[in-house]
C-alpha cells in the first residue's frame, strides 16, 4: 500500500486512533511547556556570541551595579526652570524615601556635607595607595613650616575673595586628601562633562540604586509597577507648567520588552491568525478544514516549542515570532493540499480517495517545500546568535511537523458529505489568467519583466543606496517609554558619545593595581597624543596591598605631635576658626595610629555608606566581584565605522593586560562585517542550496534557469522596495534574504512540478496556482503580522520577509509561468 | 527682660521713621531711574573698602582697593595693602592673581559654573540692569537716599546669598552694601569717589605675567 493510501485510510477508518495519538502528542507538549518554560529576555542573545565585544556587552550589563540602576528624569517648561531647580531637592528626597531605592544621585556629591564626609573616610587608604614619590610629597604637607605657608597662603586668598580656600579647607582643613584623591578626581573629571541638568535648565537628572532582589524580567516588572505608582506621584506640589517624570534603565527596558512580549505574542499570533483564516476561508469557504488548519499549525506550534524547551532548556523573546511564522508558512501546505483534495472531489472523487489523490499528487511537492524553509530557517544557526538559532530550529521543526500533519491529522476535518462550493469565483480568475497566459506568454512577460528587470536596476544601482542602520537605536524597542526618556535625557543634554569600555578581572588585588596602572599610564599616552579624547579608569581606587603596606611603614617617620603643634599655632596666628580644622586634626590621629599599627587600613568599601553617592563613581567601575573591573575612553569621533573600531582595537589594549575591549557602539560595529557575511555569503550558500535542489527536481535545464531567474529578480525586486521606501537594513534583518530564498523558492516548485507533469495544463496549473497564491497571501500576512511586534528585531524580519514574500509570489505568477509557458510551447500546445 | 529689650524698641521705631518704605510702583520707577542714569555710562569706578566676617576666621578681614565695572560683566577688583590681590574678568574668564605669591587661579564663567551665581552676587551692585529676574527687591526712603533690600529668587542665589543691600546716595551712587550668606558670612563694603569716565578695555583683560604658576581649582 503506498504511503498516501495508508494516510487516507487512517484518517478515514482509523480516526479514533489518530485522534489518540494527537492527544497524546498535545499532553505530552503541553506538560514540557507548562513545567519546563524559561523566558529568556535577554536582548543580547540575539547578537552573536561569539564575538568578544558581545560577551564584553554582555558581562557590564549583568555583573556591574548599573544593572540596578535607573535613570529618572524631570522635565519642565523653559519658564519654570528656576521652579525645577527648587522642586529638584524635594524629588530627590522623595526618591530616598521610596522602599525600593538603595540611594539616589541628584546633584554633585562635593555639594552636600555627608558627599565631603564620605570623601574624607576614603582618604586613608586612597593616600597610602600614592606612589612613593607622591606619598612621600603629599605627606611633606605635614612638616610644621609647610603647614604653617599653607595656612598664610590660605588666609591671603581669603583676603582676595577666591572661592577655593573655602572648597579646600572644608574638604581637606590638612591639605593631604586633595593629593590622595587627585587619581580619584581626574577619573570623576569624565563625569564633570556629564551634568545632571540640561543646559536649558529644562531637563534634571535623578540617578537611583534600587534594591532589586533579582533581575528578571518579573522582578523588573514588579519594581517598575512600584515606579510608575511613584511617577504618579512624585510632581506633588510642583506649581509650575506641565511637568514630565520620566525613567529610564535596564529594569524599564526589561519590563518593557518582557510585557511587549505578550503584547506581541497576542498581536502576532491574533494578526497573523485572523488574516490568514480570512484568507483560507475567502478561498475554499469551509469553517471545519479551516479549524482543522488551525488545530494542526496549533499542534505544530506546541510541538516545536516543547522540542525547543528539550533542546535549549528556556527560549529567547524573539522565539515569540515563530508562531506567527509558523502559520504564515504552515497554511501553505494546508491550502496547497486541501486545494488539491477539493479539485478531486469537484471531479467526483470519493472522499478516501481524494485524500489519497492530493496526497500523492502534493505530498511530494510539500515535502521539498517544508525541507527548503527548514534549512533557510535552520541557516539562521550559521549567525551564531542564540535568539535566532532557537528561533531557527524551532520553525525547522515545526514546519517538517507542519508538512507531515497538513499531509494527515489536516484530514480528520474534512467529511465526505460536505462538498466544494460550486462556482468559485477565485479558481475563475486563476483559471482565466492561466488561458490567457498559456495563448499569449509573452503579452504577460512584456508587462512583467520590465517591472521586475527595473527594480532588479535599482536593486544593483548604486543610487538610491539600501540604508543600513547599525547603530544602537535599530535594537530599541518601538513605543518604549523608557527608550522614550532616554531620547529625551540624550536630546537635552550636552552631546557626548558612547565611550568604548575595557574590562578588565585580575585574579587578585595586587594584579588589578598593577594592571590599570599600566592602562592609565598608556591610554595618558594616547590622550596626549590625540589618539583618543579622554578616558577614565578604576585605577585610583584599585589598591596595592603592598604599596600600602610600604607607604604605612614610611608613616612612622612623620612627628605627628610636631605637625599638631604647628597646626595649632598656624591656626592662632592666622586667626582661623579651629572648628574649622576639627576634621583635619582627626585625620592626624588616623594618621598616627595606622603608621603605628595600632589602628588597620580602613578599608574604602566598608568605609563608604550604603547610601553614598560616591558608589555611583565607584559602582561605575566596579562589579559585585571587586576584581572585575572597567575603564572608559572616549573616541576622539562616535564610533560607526569598522575603520574605527579597529583602530581602537589596536591601540587601546596594553601588551599583558587581557582586556576585553566592548561598548554598544563598540559592539555593533564589530558585527559589521558579520552581518554582510551573514547577507552575502549565507544568502549565497542558501542560493546555491535552491539551485541545486532545483537542478535535482526538475532536471530541466531551461525550467532550472527560469527558476533562478524568478529568485534573482524577487530578490531584486525586494531590494529595489527597501531602498524606494526607505526601510532600513538592520544588523537581523538581513537574515530575511536567506528566508525568502527558501520560502519564495517553494511557489516556484509547486507550479513547475505540476507544469512538469500535467496532462491537461490549464487545469492542473489553475488547480495548483489557486492554492499557491493563496499561500503565498498567507506567508505574506504571517510574517506582515510581525510588523505589529514592538520588538524591533521582529518586526524588521517580518516587514523584510513580508516583501520578499511578496515579490517572489509575483514573480512565480508572472514571471515563472508565461516564462515556462513561453519555452515549452508545443507542450502547452500539445495538452491544451 | 522686657526693660533690656526697649532700646532696641527704640532704635527700630526711630528707624521705622527715618525710612519710609517704598511702594512697588515707586520702586520701579526708582529701577527705572538707576537703569536710564546707567544706560547713559555703562562703566564705574571706585574706590572701596571692605569688611569680611566669614566662619572660617575668627575675626574680621578688612581689605581696601578699587574696582572697576564695565556692564553688562566685566569687572576688575584690585586689593591693595599687604595682601595684595587682582581680580579680573571679561565675562567668560574669572582670574584672581596673587602678585605676593606669583600665582593665579583662572575660573570658566557660564556653562553652568558654580561661580556664576558668585559673580552675579558681586557685581549685583554695580549691575542693576534687569535685577528684578533674579531679585525680589524692596526699597525704601532714607534721608535724602534709598535703601534696596535684594532677595534672591533663583535657588542657584538662594545657595549663596540669603540677602544683599544696596544703599545709594541722592545721585544714585552706591555707598555701601551688605551680603549675608546662608554660612553666616557677612561682608560689607562700603564705596567711594565713584567715577563713570570711560574705561580703558585693557582693564577688563588679564595675561598671568612670565613665572605666574597658574592654577584652575575647578578643573575648567
Amino acid at each position: 500500500m503506498s504511503y498516501a493510501n495508508f494516510i487516507a485510510r487512517l484518517v478515514t477508518e482509523r480516526r479514533g486512533l489518530v485522534w489518540f495519538g494527537v492527544v497524546l502528542i498535545a499532553a505530552a507538549s503541553l506538560f514540557i511547556l507548562v513545567t519546563r518554560m524559561t523566558l529568556d529576555s535577554e536582548v543580547l542573545n540575539l547578537l552573536p556570541g561569539k564575538f568578544e565585544s558581545v560577551q564584553g556587552l554582555k558581562v557590564y550589563n549583568n555583573d556591574f551595579a548599573q544593572t540596578r540602576e535607573l535613570t529618572f528624569a524631570l522635565v519642565c517648561q523653559p519658564n519654570d526652570v528656576d521652579r525645577l531647580e527648587e522642586f529638584a531637592p524635594i524629588f530627590a528626597e522623595r526618591l530616598r524615601a521610596q522602599p525600593w531605592t538603595t540611594r539616589v544621585l541628584g546633584g554633585s556629591p562635593m555639594e552636600t556635607p555627608e558627599g565631603i564626609r564620605d570623601l574624607q573616610s576614603i582618604a586613608v587608604p586612597l593616600l597610602l595607595n600614592l606612589e612613593p614619590p607622591a606619598f612621600a610629597e603629599t605627606v611633606s604637607i605635614l612638616q610644621p613650616a609647610n603647614l604653617q605657608t599653607r595656612l598664610h597662603r590660605l588666609h591671603e586668598e581669603i583676603d582676595a575673595g577666591s572661592p577655593r580656600p573655602e572648597f579646600e579647607l572644608q574638604l581637606d582643613p590638612l591639605g593631604v586628601i586633595a593629593p590622595a584623591l587627585k587619581p580619584f578626581a581626574g577619573n570623576a573629571a569624565l563625569q564633570q562633562g556629564e551634568p545632571l541638568a540640561s543646559p536649558d535648565g529644562t531637563l534634571r537628572i535623578f540617578l537611583v540604586v534600587t534594591n532589586q532582589a533579582t533581575l528578571d524580567a518579573f522582578a523588573c516588572q514588579a519594581l517598575m509597577e512600584k515606579v510608575n505608582s511613584f511617577r504618579k506621584t512624585a510632581g506633588a506640589g510642583w506649581d509650575g507648567g506641565p511637568l514630565q517624570v520620566l525613567v529610564t534603565g535596564r529594569s524599564a527596558y526589561v519590563a518593557e520588552i518582557s510585557l511587549s512580549m505578550r503584547h506581541d505574542i497576542v498581536v502576532t499570533l491574533l494578526g497573523s491568525i485572523l488574516l490568514v483564516s480570512a484568507v483560507f476561508f475567502v478561498g475554499f469557504r469551509r469553517w471545519l478544514p479551516l479549524l482543522g488548519m488551525g488545530f494542526s499549525l496549533l499542534l505544530c506550534c506546541l510541538v516545536a516549542l516543547a522540542v525547543g524547551l528539550l533542546i535549549f532548556h528556556e527560549l529567547n523573546m524573539v522565539t515569540i515570532g515563530m508562531c506567527a511564522i509558523l502559520i504564515g508558512l504552515g497554511v501553505d501546505f494546508a491550502i496547497l493540499i486541501f486545494g488539491r483534495y477539493q479539485q478531486a472531489r469537484n471531479e467526483g472523487t470519493a472522499h478516501a480517495p481524494a485524500i489519497a489523490e492530493a496526497i500523492s499528487k502534493l505530498g511530494r511537492a510539500i515535502f521539498f517545500g517544508a525541507l527548503t524553509t527548514s534549512v533557510g530557517f535552520l541557516a539562521l544557526l550559521l549567525g551564531g546568535a542564540a535568539g535566532f538559532t532557537q528561533l531557527g530550529v524551532l520553525i525547522a521543526i515545526g514546519i517538517l511537523v507542519a508538512g507531515f500533519l497538513m499531509t494527515s491529522v489536516f484530514f480528520l476535518f474534512t467529511r465526505e458529505r460536505s462538498l466544494p462550493p460550486r462556482h468559485d469565483w477565485i479558481l475563475a480568475l486563476v483559471r482565466q489568467y492561466v488561458r490567457r497566459m498559456l495563448r499569449a506568454p509573452a503579452l504577460i512577460l512584456w508587462i512583467a519583466l520590465p517591472i521586475l528587470l527595473s527594480l532588479f536596476a535599482i536593486a544593483i544601482s548604486p543610487r538610491p543606496p539600501i540604508i543600513f542602520d547599525a547603530s544602537t537605536k535599530s535594537m530599541e524597542p518601538k513605543k518604549s517609554d523608557a527608550g522614550f526618556a532616554l531620547n529625551a535625557i540624550m536630546t537635552k543634554m550636552p552631546t557626548r558619545w558612547e565611550p568604548v569600555i575595557g574590562i578588565v578581572r585580575a585574579p587578585n588585588e595586587e594584579q588589578l593595581h598593577s594592571d590599570w596602572q599600566r592602562v592609565e599610564a598608556h591610554w595618558r599616552d594616547l590622550q596626549t597624543a590625540g589618539a583618543i579624547k579622554d578616558f577614565s579608569t578604576p585605577a585610583a581606587l584599585a589598591l596595592s596591598p603592598k604599596l600600602m603596606e610600604e607607604n604605612r611603614a614610611r608613616l612612622r617617620t612623620i612627628d605627628f605631635a610636631a605637625a599638631r603643634q604647628a597646626l595649632e599655632t598656624a591656626i592662632l596666628q592666622e586667626g582661623f576658626s579651629r572648628a574649622t580644622f576639627a576634621t583635619g586634626f582627626a585625620l592626624l590621629e588616623q594618621l598616627q595610629a595606622v603608621g603605628r599599627g595600632t589602628q588597620l587600613i580602613p578599608d574604602w568599601r566598608k568605609q563608604l555608606p550604603v547610601s553614598s553617592s560616591w558608589w555611583f563613581l565607584v559602582d561605575r567601575y566596579f562589579a559585585q566581584d571587586p576584581l572585575l573591573t572597567v575603564g572608559f575612553a572616549t573616541s576622539n569621533q562616535p564610533v560607526v565605522t569598522h575603520e574605527q573600531k579597529e583602530k581602537l582595537r589596536e591601540i587601546l589594549p596594553v601588551a599583558g593586560v587581557p582586556m576585553t575591549l566592548s561598548g554598544w557602539s563598540f559592539t555593533l560595529t564589530d558585527l559589521l562585517p558579520w552581518s554582510h557575511h551573514q547577507l552575502i555569503l549565507i544568502s549565497a550558500l542558501m542560493a546555491f542550496f535552491d539551485a541545486s535542489l532545483l537542478a535535482v527536481l526538475y532536471r530541466d535545464l531551461r525550467l532550472w534557469l527560469i527558476q533562478v531567474a524568478t529568485l534573482i529578480l524577487a530578490v531584486g525586486a525586494m531590494i529595489a522596495t527597501m531602498k524606494l521606501g526607505h526601510i532600513p537594513l538592520n544588523l537581523l534583518n538581513v537574515l530575511a534574504f536567506r528566508l525568502v530564498l527558501a520560502i519564495g523558492v517553494d511557489y516556484g516548485i509547486y507550479v513547475l512540478l505540476v507544469w512538469q507533469k500535467a496532462r491537461e495544463v490549464e487545469h492542473d496549473v489553475a488547480g495548483v496556482l489557486k492554492p499557491v497564491a493563496l499561500a503565498g497571501l498567507t506567508a505574506i500576512a504571517g510574517f506582515g503580522s510581525l510588523g505589529f511586534a514592538n520588538n524591533p528585531t521582529l518586526s524588521g524580519l517580518g516587514i523584510a520577509c513580508a516583501i520578499g514574500l511578496a515579490w517572489s509570489l509575483f514573480a512565480t505568477i508572472f514571471f515563472t509561468l508565461p516564462a515556462a509557458a513561453a519555452v515549452k510551447p508545443n507542450s502547452v500546445q500539445g495538452t491544451t | 527682660m522686657i526693660r533690656l529689650l526697649l532700646p532696641a524698641f527704640f532704635v527700630l521705631s526711630l528707624t521705622s521713621l527715618l525710612s519710609a518704605a517704598l511702594a512697588p510702583n515707586d520702586v520701579k520707577a526708582l529701577l527705572d531711574r538707576i537703569r536710564t542714569k546707567r544706560a547713559g555710562s555703562p562703566q564705574v569706578q571706585a574706590d572701596f573698602k571692605e569688611e569680611k566676617t566669614v566662619h572660617l576666621m575668627n575675626k574680621p578681614i578688612s581689605s581696601a582697593g578699587k574696582v572697576s565695572f564695565q556692564a553688562p560683566n566685566k569687572f576688575r577688583r584690585e586689593v591693595s595693602g599687604s595682601s595684595p590681590s587682582i581680580t579680573v574678568s571679561d565675562g567668560q574668564t574669572l582670574w584672581i592673581y596673587y602678585p605676593k605669591f606669583q600665582s593665579a587661579e583662572r575660573y570658566s564663567l557660564g556653562k553652568h559654573s558654580p561661580l556664576d551665581a558668585g559673580i552675579a552676587a558681586l557685581t549685583a551692585a554695580l549691575n542693576l540692569e534687569n535685577v528684578e529676574s533674579s531679585y525680589h527687591i524692596t526699597a525704601s526712603q532714607e534721608g535724602d537716599g534709598y535703601a534696596l533690600q535684594l532677595s534672591p529668587r533663583n535657588p542657584s542665589l538662594k545657595r549663596l546669598l540669603t540677602t544683599f543691600n544696596i544703599q545709594m546716595n541722592a545721585g544714585l551712587q552706591v555707598q555701601r552694601t551688605e551680603m549675608i550668606q546662608p554660612n553666616g558670612d557677612h561682608i560689607v563694603t562700603n564705596y567711594a569717589n565713584e567715577s563713570r569716565a570711560p574705561i580703558p578695555p585693557a582693564t577688563f583683560e588679564f595675561a598671568p605675567p612670565a613665572g605666574t604658576n597658574v592654577t584652575t581649582p575647578l578643573g575648567r
